[in-house]
């Protein structure tokens, strides 16, 4: 209960003029902040009473449908980053950020072709309990657990960043009060309500910011005769690359390896990403998960046809707005650099534009429950890979009581939370850009093969997939400190050791092959013992049959 | 007792249509994807100026941005047709397995 009144006592500081003068605050962005956070509180209270058991911390209990899961994990997906990121490069160099889109969409054929429904079938509460099925658990838990606290890690930074400068813009907060904020509501909705109150918030949050994103999209359409070709003439007509606007751009012309590698890592990443893969085990079934993937899909592609409108649609109408830009003393501005609060904000802006304060505060308020939804359900799998991998099954060895499991996640979503608020201040004027590109490689090239090749090929065995993802981990995360993106814009040193930033071309198929070389050199008995499990592991992963009785242990 | 209800899985003769159906199409449609996938980012890394043409005359909408349109619509169809294939073929033969075994 205390934990609800700090959190009233922080939000009523959004009330104070102090703050409404530092920057734009907009009344309706922070009336309609204050329902949203009254409904969910509502539902954290209601899902707190729910939560009881390990199972329903993790997964809900299994109860969530696959429409609602499709749609929290629509909203895992369509984070503030990626809404504000893509219409923001679309702003920009227009056609690249189609190419961004369309990476993270074909995340998902890759996960409904090679692992939803086999995953569902194998596993209980996180992707770990499905590599270390057949494979030893010590060497498999370590390892997941590994790769998705840095994945973990490196989103958390990447959203508390974004997120505090966002809010920084949108209400007039301080930096440092809007990353505590964020902080404090995503301990509550985690520690009390679990994976029920975590899945809720994020469908709540998925449907506004559906609504929302058609609204502007079909504003900006009605602007233009809801012809989209006329749109696109205007955005044309008045940015400042031209025609090259629709075509590719620096992101290929510089070198084609790079654009290569970074569709890998965006494509395969998706299938090994912890907070994306956890939700698979919120539905009851294999054919639940099934439809999670086609919801989530759907969703997914949809809005990302919004955001190519939106983004074009702030080219188009954003330069009849002066207003929105910091202007040079002759009135002058440059429309890629002086917009206010960046080319992130360009989705932001235009909402005012079309759709005036109303719908600005309705956009400004959806953003800030994404970011917070989305860091509830990182810490969620955190949580999972500090209790569930190394506390339950590596350091007690399975000899945990379940009372034990949960109250270690309580106290690891505790420490994430204080631990993502401190980041979040530490890398506040850090350049963070590179952290969500890096955490889809490490997916890529760690999780993925390793998940792949354990359930798919009869050859796996412990040795080669410790091997192959550990490689694959540290070479992934090696390659892009010594690039550009951070050898040099961070650390400042003249010159990037590696020639690109992605490593995915070769990060991806060195773990695949490392997997497999150190996998068929294994000639120990307890290669041999894995390999004839794979028989047990495929009528399960096929069928799912036993999968309810391992459910009570 | 678990290793007799995996030998009877393994034993009838569902299981064994139900592994290669579904092992192929789920490949087929893998492929396909991989296809669509690459075919756009290789284009777009190696010629890229066929991506920057209208894709018409009196057009500024270009053949790229056109493509990248479709391509969002392939993969959600990819998806929605393999759903529909699941739940028309292997759900009815899994379930006959199911309750032959258990």
């Amino acid at each position: 209960m205390k934990k609800f009144l700090l959190s009233t006592s922080l939000l009523s500081l959004f009330a104070t003029p102090a703050f409404a003068a530092t920057g734009q605050a907009n009344t309706s962005a922070i009336v309609m902040f204050l329902l949203f956070i009254a409904g969910t509180m509502v539902i954290t209270w209601w899902a707190a009473r729910k939560t009881q058991t390990t199972s329903d911390f993790y997964t809900a209990g299994g109860g969530i449908t696959g429409f609602q899961n499709g749609l929290a994990i629509a909203g895992d997906y369509i984070s503030a980053a990626s809404f504000l990121g893509i219409a923001g490069m679309v702003y920009v160099s227009g056609f690249d950020g189609i190419i961004y889109a369309i990476g993270f969409l074909f995340g998902w054929p890759v996960v409904m072709f090679l692992v939803a429904e086999r995953l569902r079938n194998l596993g209980r509460f996180n992707f770990a309990d499905v590599t270390a099925f057949r494979l030893e658990q010590t060497p498999m838990r370590v390892l997941a657990a590994s790769a998705s606290l840095l994945i973990i890690a490196l989103y958390l930074i990447a959203q508390m960043v974004g997120a505090g400068k966002l809010i920084v813009l949108l209400f007039g907060l301080e930096y440092k009060i809007s990353v505590i904020i964020i902080g404090a509501l995503m301990m509550i909705y985690v520690f009390f309500g679990g994976m029920t109150a975590t899945t809720w918030v994020q469908i709540i949050k998925a449907v506004l910011m559906l609504a929302g994103g058609t609204l502007l999209a079909a504003l900006v359409l009605m602007a233009f005769n809801w012809n989209p070709d006329v749109l696109l003439a205007e955005a044309v007509k008045v940015h400042p690359s031209g025609a090259s606007l629709v075509a590719p751009g620096a992101l290929v012309s510089g070198n084609p390896l790079n654009a290569l590698s970074l569709g890998l890592a965006l494509a395969f990443g998706t299938a090994g990403l912890p907070h994306i893969l956890m939700r698979f085990f919120t539905v009851s079934s294999a054919k639940e998960a099934r439809k999670s993937v086609i919801w989530a899909s759907s969703f997914i592609g949809y809005f990302y046809l919004l955001t190519f409108i939106i983004g074009f649609g702030a080219v188009a109408l954003l330069v009849r707005h002066p207003e929105y830009f910091n202007l040079a003393a002759d009135g002058s501005f440059d429309m890629l650099k002086d917009l206010i609060g960046g080319t992130n904000m360009a989705a932001v802006h235009l909402s005012n534009a079309v759709g005036g304060s109303l719908l600005l505060g309705f956009m400004a308020a959806v953003t800030f429950a994404t970011i917070v939804a989305v860091v509830a359900g990182l810490a969620l799998a955190g949580a999972a890979a500090i209790a569930h991998d190394l506390y339950a099954n590596v350091i007690a060895r399975g000899r945990s009581t379940e009372k034990e499991e949960m109250r270690i996640s309580k106290i690891s979503i505790l420490v994430l939370g204080v631990l993502a608020v401190l980041l979040g201040i530490i890398f506040e004027d850090q350049n963070v850009a590179f952290m969500v590109g890096l955490a889809f490689a490490i997916a890529a090239s760690a999780n993925f093969p390793v998940l792949v090749l354990s359930i798919s090929w009869r050859g796996c065995t412990t040795r080669g997939a410790t091997i192959g993802g550990f490689l694959g981990l540290v070479f992934a995360t090696l390659w892009v400190v010594l690039s550009k993106t951070v050898w040099v814009d961070v650390f400042g040193n003249a010159e990037a050791i590696t020639p690109f930033p992605n490593p995915g071309i070769f990060s991806i198929p060195l773990a695949f092959l490392t997997i497999w070389f150190f996998s068929v050199t294994d000639k120990s008995a307890r290669a041999v013992k894995e390999r004839d499990a794979f028989t047990a592991l495929t009528v399960r992963s096929q069928t799912g049959i036993g999968r309810s009785g391992a459910q009570d242990h | 007792m678990q290793d007799t209800v995996v030998e009877k899985v393994l034993k009838h003769p569902k299981y064994v249509e139900l592994v290669q159906r579904r092992t192929r199409i789920s490949m087929t449609f893998f492929f396909i994807a991989l296809v669509i996938y690459s075919g756009f980012i290789l284009t777009l890394a190696f010629m890229p100026d066929v991506f920057a043409q209208p894709i018409g005359p009196g057009w500024t909408m270009s053949v790229g941005v056109l493509t990248g349109i479709l391509v969002v619509f392939s993969a959600v169809i990819m998806i929605a047709l393999y759903t529909y294939v699941s739940n028309k073929t292997f759900d009815p033969l899994l379930a006959a397995i199911v309750r032959d075994v258990e």
